[in-house]
This record gives C-alpha cells, structure tokens and sequence, in this order.
C-alpha cells in the first residue's frame, strides 16, 4: 500500500495517471512545470503565451499519455512535445524559426563590435537577469536555437529536424547568436559601469 | 592557424567537436592571441552560463487549474466514485482536515481585498489594507481600510525573493515617502502560516511546490504593490495587482480541493 505521504515515484504517477487520477496527474505536472514553462517562456519571451503553451504541452502529453510506453524517458518525450507546440505556434504565427539574417550574411563570420565595447570583457559568471533580457533581444530564429541547443540541450542534428533546417544551418544560427549575446551582454555592461 | 581560421572553427571548439591536431593547432594559437582567446573565453562562458537556465521559472497555479478543469471536461479525470478506494495524496491525520476549511472564506476575502485595493488610492492605505494578516479573515473585514496596521508576529519562512509588504506593514510612515529601500524577508503572515501547515501534510514534492508557488506568488503582489505605490496612476499595474491577489486566492482554493 502507498503512503500517502511519501512521494509516488514518476512510474507511479504515469500508471495512475493512464487510469485517471486526478492527482497523479498533478504529480506528473508539478515534477516538470519549470522545465516546460521555462522553455516555452524562453522561445516566446512572453509570459501569457507561455502560460498557455505550457498549459497546452501538458494538455496533449496527458492525452496521450496512455500510448506511453516507457521506452524513452518521460522527460524526454514531454520536452520533445512543449518543442513541438512552440514550434507549432510560431509557425501559425508566421514567424520565421531560422533566422531570415542567415541568408543576408552568411559570409559574415566576424564579431561585430558595434556598440564600442572593444574594453569590456566577460569575465566569470554572467548575471542571469542580463542573459535573459539579452536572450530576449535575439531574433526569433536565432533565439530558437540558441534556445534549444545551449539551454535545453538539444543536438544539431534534432534542433534542424524540429526546425526544418540543415545542420550546418543550424550551428551557424548557434555561433550568430552567441555572437551577438556577446555584444549585447558586452554594451549591458558599459552601460552599467558608465552609471555606477 | 590564423584569426580567420579560428572563427570559421570556434563553434566547433566551444561545443567540444574539435579534435586531434585541430585542436591542437588551435589553442596554439590562442595562446599567442589575446583576441581569439578572448572571444573563446567569451563565448564558452555564454553558453556554460545559459545552461543554468533551464527549469528556472515557475508558472502560475493558474495554469495547473486550467490543464485540470480541461481534462476534466475531457473526462480523462475520473470522478472520485470511480476512482480505486485507495487515495493518492490525502492528509493522514483527521485533525488536520477542519483547519482547511479557514481556506474558503480566505479566498474570497482576498478577492474582495484585491478589487477593494485596485480601485481605491493607494499608498498608504493599499500597504495597510493589502497585509494579508489577521485582517483578511473576513469579507468585510478585508473590505474596510483601517488605520494600524498590526503585522502578524510569526516565524520566518525562508524565502529567497526580497519581500516589501511585511516592512510596509511594521513601518507604515515610510510608505509613500521616497524610494522603497531595499527589504529584508518579512515573516510570513498568519494566513500563510495556516497554508503552509495544511499543505506540510502532503507528500514532499507536492509540499514543495505548493510552497514555491506561495512564495512566487507573494513575491509578484510585493512587487507589483511597490510598482503601484510609485504609479498610482497605472492601470495595468492595478490590475496585476490584481490579478496577483486573485491568483493566491487560487493557491488557496486547490490546497483546499487538495485536503477535502
């Protein structure tokens, strides 16, 4: 018999879930809201969007939860399905998931340093609040991958499945947007050190 | 290898891919290159850093409320006749279950004070009408501003976000004065000590998430009340506020579905 006051174990709560406890899929929620949330906030950089992807990526895993079989991770395969919503809303939104600057400067290898911040240097450890605010600057297609690959962990080779675009592409979107989180992060920083 | 060599690489070398006598070749020459090198420094700190962010924000209640009055209208939830006889994720102790229902009544009492809050002036009858203490335990209490503002004595509740409604509370002639100055962690209010105790009866994750998700939500009304307390004028932000009010009232209301 469980304790009801011990933690039900992911497994627990996925068979009791296929059954239609309402608490089992509470379990299930509570154990991975940050991680969907987190994403879906990421890519859109809205909160009342990312509440309702969040909401809807939850809504069609406990859908579909009685064809889960266990032979990848739970995790894995809710992650893989917030992706695919994000995806899908920005397509139904008409926004492009590859950066249309790729196709203007792909010869473009070198960092800009436009903001003169030639003298700053990061150095340590980034403050979180400036990396996202910068991360909310990117463009949308550079800030998906950016998104997916250096904060969620996907590989190349899945980020162009999910995207639509070549692996190659898809590294070189990477390197854009680290490039230009340099630059953004580099001028937050002479801006700071200008106002004390 | 040249600078042009090594930004036509440097994703590769940052990501970890570049073996053998590229990278060799490669850090040979950051080493004699303080710019290359500092763009690598550079970049690799950016996405070391942006790890760190996954799973770092948490949604609303409001949200789990919507997925569960979904499914339910999908009927992927059973009724609880249908359900195995055996519960889930109940409170053991009998005792415990009167206390929840102090919950109700609390949150409609912080609906009624939020609407009192948004439509009123602000500062400083908001920071006083606003303290979620022995105030709100009734409707019309909540709805009647009175001039002190008694702070629940209580003990502290750990918690990481700088929180300003308690110091406006146990200092009200510095409210509406000049900028806030920054706070320390005020003891949570009495209300919030009975939430707490209730939900500290289910399972560990689940009590950790409901206590995330007050300590969010509260964070959000201080916050948001200071911002009012500078703008009275704000409209959007009034209605945040209120927002932020009827969504504890929320937090309230599922501990409550919770342990009934």
């Amino acid at each position: 018999m469980t304790d009801p006051k011990q933690d039900i174990t992911e497994r627990e709560a996925i068979e009791q879930a296929k059954q239609g406890h309402e608490a089992a899929f509470e379990v299930l929620y509570h154990l991975h809201k940050r991680r969907v949330y987190s994403l879906c906030l990421r890519m859109v950089s809205n909160p009342a969007q990312a509440e309702d992807l969040a909401q809807e990526a939850f809504l069609q895993l406990f859908r579909k939860i009685g064809t889960f079989r266990g032979e990848s991770a739970f995790s894995t395969w809710l992650h893989r399905m917030t992706v695919n919503v994000v995806l899908m809303q920005l397509r139904r939104k008409g926004l492009p998931l590859v950066s249309l600057e790729e196709t203007l400067e792909s010869n473009d290898e070198a960092p800009r340093k436009e903001f003169g911040t030639r003298d700053v240097r990061l150095t340590g450890s980034v403050d979180r609040l400036q990396l996202q605010r910068a991360i909310d600057k990117l463009p949308p297609g550079y800030r998906t991958v950016f998104v997916l690959h250096d904060i969620e962990g996907f590989e190349h080779n899945e980020i162009a499945e999910m995207v639509g675009c070549s692996i190659g592409n898809s590294k070189s979107q990477l390197h854009k947007a680290r490039l230009k989180l340099r630059d953004y992060l580099k001028f937050m920083r002479a801006e700071k050190a200008k106002t004390g | 290898m040249k600078c042009s060599d090594v930004e036509r690489v440097v994703p590769e070398y940052v990501d970890g891919a570049l073996k053998g006598a590229f990278q060799i070749d490669f850090e040979t020459h950051l080493k004699s290159c303080p710019a290359c090198a500092e763009l690598v420094s550079e970049l690799k700190l950016i996405a070391s850093e942006a790890r760190q962010l996954a799973a770092t924000e948490e949604p609303p209640p409001r949200v789990w409320l919507r997925i569960a009055a979904q499914l339910r209208g999908e009927g992927l939830i059973l009724e609880s006749e249908s359900a195995p006889s055996q519960p889930i994720l109940v409170p053991t102790s009998p005792r415990r279950r009167w206390s929840a229902w102090w919950l109700a009544p609390v949150a409609a009492a912080l609906v009624v004070a939020s609407s009192y809050v948004v439509t009123h002036r602000p500062v400083p009858q908001v920071a006083k009408r606003q303290a979620p203490a022995s105030r709100m335990t009734s409707p019309a209490a909540a709805a009647s501003p009175t001039p002190e503002t008694a702070a629940a004595p209580s003990p502290v509740v750990p918690a990481p976000a700088p929180q300003q409604l308690a110091k406006k509370i146990a200092e009200p002639t510095r409210i509406g004065g000049s900028a806030v100055p920054p706070v320390v962690e005020p003891a949570p209010s009495e209300e919030d000590q009975q939430f707490l105790s209730v939900v500290s009866t289910l399972a560990p994750s689940m009590r950790a998430s409901y206590e995330n998700e007050l300590q969010a939500v509260n964070a959000d009304i201080r916050e948001t009340e200071a911002y009012v307390n500078r703008n009275p004028g704000d409209a959007d932000a009034r209605q945040h506020l209120m927002d932020a009010y009827q969504q504890k009232a929320l937090l309230y209301q599922i501990a409550l579905d919770r342990i009934q």
